[in-house]
């Protein structure tokens, strides 16, 4: 436990001693922030046009305002995480610094969880980030606080699925840069398969939706928490973790 | 003092269809240190990352300090410092951060954590640099930094592959120094190809070839093993035929080498003083006359090829 945050630690420094993290940061927040200001202008003309026609009530804020900006974050982190993750195991091979971590008396898991977990801190420190355009308008508005928090979550366990995907593709090749094709790769189908799955209706169209990373996201930004979707994305999470648990375990017999 | 701290039995280790070790067996005793030679690609990596627990054999067993790399690979790791061909170095963290990290990731605990890495340091003399960041420091400081990690937690084994290469004269010296020194604490595996090295730092001596062991044994049984077939390499001005130095007693096979001739001695019959009255009486004008190779280089390349014959064992031996 206390080697898994160790490596950790060492994990998130490592990261932010090195420019990637910074520049990822700043372009998600900046482009994430201009996404905001511009859902949020888009719904006052909209409300304006809205009440001309002298309907009542008004327009769902939250619905329009934060979950466009964390449904575009997703995408923007499905580009980003792979960049992030791709250097985990892939860079320490490269480097030779892996010898030093597998010559340590830590299982493979504790070496992968390590790793891991360095990338959920960053993930918890990007999402925290996200989360203060849409605190701005606690200022003058009343957006749905359950419905952004469920989004906050949403994201930041599709993002935590991303990172167990790269981690997995980072462990397959020493070559850091083919496991970021490869991870973006996989994130992107896995992405859009509800694409076809929405096709007929057949069992093999609602396989593939059920898949769809897509699918699962937007019951997080709808506000709704369901068991199917979490289940979902912990499993997503773990099949990455194990795969590359099964990696350095066939590597070391494979050579 | 005749603890096994190495124990490998009947390690075979093939990569697809090739065999890269054949069979091998090696023990090393507590506070041994025990030199691992042999031509590059004979598999002195191969057994060191099976030993280090990187590599799984394909058959046999291995065992560091009674405890089996199969069976309990983690409790195995915990008594290992490994020193890769290249140091395993996080450029971006400075030397301190470096060692207590793999420090605290191999079980030193809290309290005698900053002893541990301070001990390490100065040992590797690496207390002038602690601060600096690993990747501004020059190859030599790098490669001590190797050695400390490999040594910070106290293991009983430390295994070093080739620890010396690319070091200026100095360092060379030093890293010697060093290693001749973990012997007392603990057993050391050390693989080179450089043979002074061997002789100046180890007890016992083990050589691979072609994924076998050869020779196993004291450096002093080997070397008197390699007696009687001393070689000198002599150079006249006016040199003889060569038929006619094979035929002085004592003279097994002569080679020329530059300007002059090797010529190996057979036992039981010194040809020196014969070689050096004739080189007088005939009128040879001998101009050169020293003991080619140490006798352990003899041995090597009795045991391995002959065509290899990297330039580092060409030091001459007065």
């Amino acid at each position: 436990m206390k080697a898994i945050f160790t490596i950790a630690l060492r994990e998130l420094r490592g990261m932010f001693h090195s420019p990637l993290a910074w520049s990822l940061l700043a372009v998600l927040f900046a482009i994430c922030a201009y996404m905001f200001n511009a859902g949020v202008l888009t719904y006052q003309i909209q409300m304006v046009e809205y009440q001309s026609y002298g309907m009542r009530g008004g327009l769902p804020l939250t619905e329009r305002t934060i979950a466009p900006m964390l449904g575009n974050a997703a995408v923007l982190l499905l580009l980003l995480m792979p960049l992030l993750s791709m250097r985990l195991i892939a860079e320490e091979k490269r480097q030779g610094t892996w010898p030093a971590l597998a010559c340590s008396p830590l299982s493979p898991m504790t070496i992968i969880l390590g790793k891991y977990t360095g990338l959920l801190l960053f993930l918890a420190i990007a999402i925290g980030l996200l989360a203060i355009p849409p605190l701005t308008l606690y200022s003058f508005a009343n957006p749905d606080t359950g419905q952004f928090l469920a989004g906050l979550l949403g994201l930041f366990l599709t993002a935590a699925a991303f990172g167990a995907v790269g981690l997995a593709a980072s462990s397959a090749t020493e070559n850091p840069n083919v496991a970021a094709v490869i991870s973006f790769g996989v994130l992107l189908m896995l992405w859009i398969l509800s694409w076809m799955g929405n096709a007929s209706g057949g069992v093999v169209d609602k396989m593939l939706a059920y898949f769809s990373l897509l699918n699962h996201y937007q019951n997080f930004l709808s506000g709704i928490i369901s068991s199917a979707d979490l289940s979902y994305f912990l499993l997503l999470s773990a099949a990455g973790l194990l795969f590359a648990r099964q990696r350095l375990m066939a590597e070391r017999i494979q050579g | 003092m005749t603890e096994t701290m190495i124990h490998l039995s009947g390690v075979s280790r093939s990569f697809g269809s090739v065999k890269a070790l054949d069979q091998i067996h090696l023990e090393v005793r507590r506070g041994e240190v025990m030199g691992f030679l042999g031509p590059n690609g004979a598999g002195k990596t191969t057994t060191m990352r099976i030993l280090a627990g990187l590599l799984a054999p394909t058959e046999g067993s291995v065992a560091v300090a009674g405890v089996d790399v199969l069976d309990h690979p983690v409790e195995a790791r915990a008594r290992i410092g490994f020193l890769p061909e290249n140091p395993p170095i996080y450029g971006e963290m400075t030397v301190y951060e470096y060692l207590g990290y793999l420090a605290t990731l191999r079980r030193v605990p809290g309290v005698g954590l900053k002893q541990a890495v301070e001990r390490a340091m100065e040992r590797c003399g690496l207390t002038s640099v602690r601060d600096r960041l690993l990747r501004n420091l020059s190859k030599g400081f790098k490669q001590r930094a190797g050695i400390a990690q490999a040594i910070v937690h106290s293991p009983d084994v430390v295994i070093l592959d080739e620890p010396t290469v690319g070091l200026d004269p100095i360092q060379i010296r030093e890293i010697r120094a060093l290693i001749r020194e973990l012997g007392g604490e603990h057993s050391v595996l050390l693989s080179t190809h450089i043979l002074p090295e061997v002789r100046m730092t180890c007890q016992r001596v083990a050589v691979i070839h072609q994924g076998r062991i050869v020779a196993d044994d004291t450096l002093d049984a080997l070397e008197s093993r390699a007696h009687g077939s001393t070689m000198y390499y002599l150079r006249w001005r006016q040199p003889p035929v060569i038929e006619t130095l094979r035929q002085i007693p004592g003279v097994g096979s002569v080679t020329p080498k530059e300007e002059g001739w090797l010529i190996r001695a057979e036992s039981p019959d010194d040809p020196l003083p014969e070689l050096v009255r004739l080189s007088a009486a005939e009128g040879w004008d001998l101009r050169e006359l020293t003991q080619a190779g140490g006798s352990l280089e003899e041995i090597f390349l009795q045991l391995t090829t002959r065509e290899e014959r990297p330039d580092e064992n060409e030091e001459s031996k007065a």
